[in-house]
């Protein structure tokens, strides 16, 4: 038994209309406790449906999977999920949807305020707790969702492409906080499926790559640059471009 | 702004026009003044039966059965969605037999309705609620369908029970479809409360048209007409100004 995550032969088939798709094709992975994983690969190679069964959204079909020695289950307490769109809600306020997350966790609600303002000062959004969705830009509801994400302080974190909507500026920006905010809780496992290579491999301590339907693990590439990190400082390194370069080539081949 | 008043003039000529002409055909004996009536005369008839307190008591009597139909059958479409909702299966069984009732034209129910409950505020309410129920309840289940399945799988992902996520997510959703339904049903309400009227008597305004139809005398059915018309815009434009205060999220807000 592990206080990470295990995976062993895990297969998945979406059936539907007559017709059936291979989604996942046996995956094998093992991810110790702490660790910053990242998925990669070209659209449909099952990235999204292996995230959505390790959250537990999805009925897993064949193999075995456990998180800290337990199957997947929509609800854990130990489990935080964060969706390509922000899914945050348009009648709640900033502060309203992170506190909508919170509120499964912490009961009193003085204690649960303090914190909510705490994580939004944290994105830099201590200003803007009282508005609405409509009235922020789609890097600040991401930051929102990141607070909303992180607030749980979870033991496995799973994030769904989660800047894929956001310009490139902006998005190194988050990246930025989104590694502040992890390296604030210590020892969460984080799942981070990703199109962005660069992305993957300024966050991660491993970068999972997937073969194009049915997915597969086709390379397990380890990313040894230092912590704490600053993603801004990390484009410029050299050993930075090489790993991305790299993990292009790989990708590549795989599809 | 000016385009605003012009719209309104123009509105306002385009009935002097039709009074005039429908005026001038009842003056000319085009067409028999007995059964067109005469604007000049039900106008008059109007402001006298307002002022003598004909029609605030009729219309009272009429708006006291509306408002109990609105609100009781409001209440009742509500928590049928509820349990639709929490239940899919409820929804799955009851659905077309829901629909198969819908179907039916209530105005034949109203008979029935006044061998149960006698030709008193009763039966007027039944007849208002039978409407107003299912207006209400078809209108919130499109809308509760309308929800981001990312919203829901949020939810689930939290492990937030059932009714809380129908209060926080499902209603909020639905709540464009909700007043829209609550629009129509209001108007459609009035239409159950003074059929009910027209058939069974009392003392509403139903009663008055039927009153004045009965002792020929179309001026007094054109002035009745006149008060409803009153009486619903009234409320529809209540319940818009209720929409807008309510649903701010709605209103796209400029930064």
């Amino acid at each position: 038994m592990t206080d990470g995550i295990r995976i062993r032969g895990l297969s998945h088939v979406y059936a539907g209309g007559g017709e059936s798709v291979a989604a996942l094709g046996g995956i094998d992975l093992e991810i110790p406790a702490g660790q910053f994983v990242s998925l990669v690969g070209a659209s449909g190679c099952g990235k999204t449906t292996l995230l959505d069964i390790l959250s537990g959204l999805l009925e897993m079909q064949a193999g075995e999977v456990l998180l800290a020695g337990k199957p997947p289950q929509a609800g854990r307490r130990d489990m935080a999920r964060m969706f390509a769109r922000d899914a945050l809600m348009p009648w709640k306020s900033a502060a309203g949807n992170v506190e909508f997350a919170l509120a499964t966790r912490i009961g009193d609600t003085k204690e649960r305020a303090s914190r909510v303002d705490a994580l939004l000062e944290s994105v830099g959004l201590g200003e803007f707790r009282d508005a609405l969705p409509g009235e922020l830009s789609q890097g600040m509801r991401q930051r929102v969702a990141l607070a909303r994400t992180f607030s749980l302080r979870s033991r496995f974190i799973m994030l769904d492409e989660p800047f894929g909507a956001l310009d490139a500026l902006t998005k190194i920006t988050l990246q930025d906080r989104l590694v502040e905010l992890w390296e604030q809780i210590s020892g969460s496992t984080v799942v981070l499926v990703t199109h962005d290579l660069a992305e993957a491999a300024a966050l991660s301590d491993r970068v999972i790559v997937m073969s194009p339907r049915p997915g597969r693990i086709v390379a397990d590439v380890p990313v040894d640059l230092p912590r704490p990190r600053n993603v801004r400082a990390l484009h410029a390194m050299d050993g930075f471009q090489k790993l991305v370069a790299g993990l292009w080539e790989t990708l590549d081949a795989a599809s | 702004m000016n385009e605003r008043i012009a719209v309104a003039a123009g509105r306002l000529l385009l009935i002097v026009l039709w009074a005039a002409a429908w005026e001038l055909t009842a003056q000319s004996g085009a067409l028999p003044r007995g059964l067109i009536g005469q604007p000049s005369v039900f106008l008059m008839d109007f402001v006298e039966l307002l002022i003598d307190g004909t029609f605030p008591t009729a219309a009272l009597i009429t708006l006291q059965a509306v408002f109990i139909a609105f609100a009781l059958g409001a209440v009742l479409a509500l928590a049928t969605a509820l349990l639709m909702t929490v239940a899919p299966l409820v929804e799955r069984l009851a659905s077309p037999i829901i629909d198969a009732l819908n179907a039916l034209p209530r105005v034949a129910l109203i008979p029935l309705f006044i061998l149960w409950f006698g030709i008193g505020l009763e039966q007027k309410v039944a007849s208002g609620v039978s409407i107003m129920y299912f207006v209400l309840l078809s209108y919130t289940m499109a809308g509760a369908k309308s929800t981001d399945p990312d919203h829901l799988r949020l939810a689930r992902s939290l492990g937030i029970p059932g009714w809380k996520v129908f209060v926080e997510i499902i209603v909020p959703s639905a709540l464009p479809a909700i007043f829209a339904g609550l629009r129509l049903g209001m108007i459609y309400t009035v239409l159950g409360v003074i059929t009910a009227e027209l058939i069974a008597g009392g003392k509403g305004l139903g009663t008055l048209v039927s009153y004045y139809s009965n002792t020929f005398d179309p001026n007094g059915v054109f002035a009745t007409l006149i008060a409803l018309v009153i009486v619903t815009t009234g409320m529809t434009m209540a319940m818009t100004r209720m929409e807008r205060s309510i649903m701010r999220w709605h209103v796209p807000i400029t930064t």
